[in-house]
């Protein structure tokens, strides 16, 4: 069960973290425990900071540097325009997948 | 693999103030990463400047290393590796030693 969670997050975490950002911008500590809050028990801190780092490069989220109490400064991530345009795909594009999926379970064409 | 040296070496200093675990785990990350093909010379030296970026952090906030690299480290590393080149082969006897190296720092990281 938890193996075939992880394999069916994979393609979906990008789409989960954009939609953590949504609410209010976050550093990647932040927004692993506020997952793991909502269930997602299982996430690595690395994970969500690798695909961090890749919406970062992609443009779809903003960085900026911030000074923290202890350790180095963190950095806060925050939806931009064009992230918003890939969360609003996102949710479309799994509507549809939840709806076929559906559509499959209870038999149908 | 290897950056622009002086980048290497600043990235090389600030791993040795991590404390014990950390630095191990890193140490263990950077040897698996020294497997993948070069794409080129900015891009790598961004991948061990962010890894470090990522355990400094871990270790301000106390996070423990398991919760950083997870259960199967080779997802976290696979997919941290995948932000600095487009694909990249890693022979399986590193993989191995990978786990066996953080399983290694993970142990060590209880003095944190």
């Amino acid at each position: 069960m938890a193996k075939l969670l992880t394999e069916m997050l994979k393609g979906t975490l990008e789409g989960v973290i954009l939609a953590s950002l949504a609410g209010r911008p976050a550093y990647g500590y932040e927004i692993t425990a506020r997952l793991r809050e909502q269930g997602f028990s299982d996430i690595a801190e690395g994970t969500v900071y690798a695909l961090l780092t890749r919406l970062e490069k992609r443009g779809l989220v903003d960085v900026e540097k911030v000074p923290s109490e202890k350790g180095p400064p963190r950095k806060v991530h925050s939806l931009n325009g064009q992230g918003q345009e890939y969360l609003e795909e996102f949710w479309r594009t799994w509507s549809f997948l939840a709806e076929r999926l559906e559509k499959l379970r209870e038999g149908g064409q | 693999m290897i950056g622009p040296k002086k980048r290497w070496r600043a990235y090389k200093a600030r791993t040795k103030e991590l404390p014990g675990g950390y630095r191990g785990a890193v140490e263990a990350i950077e040897r698996y990463l020294m497997h993948f093909v070069p794409t080129n010379a900015e891009s790598t030296a961004s991948m061990f400047e962010d890894l470090v970026d990522l355990f400094e952090q871990a270790a301000a906030d106390g996070t423990p290393i398991r919760e950083i690299v997870g259960e199967d480290p080779e997802e976290f590393v696979e997919a941290f590796a995948a932000n600095y080149s487009e694909d990249g082969y890693v022979p399986a006897r590193a993989r191995k030693q990978l786990i066996d190296d953080l399983e290694r720092a993970a142990g060590d990281s209880t003095a944190v």
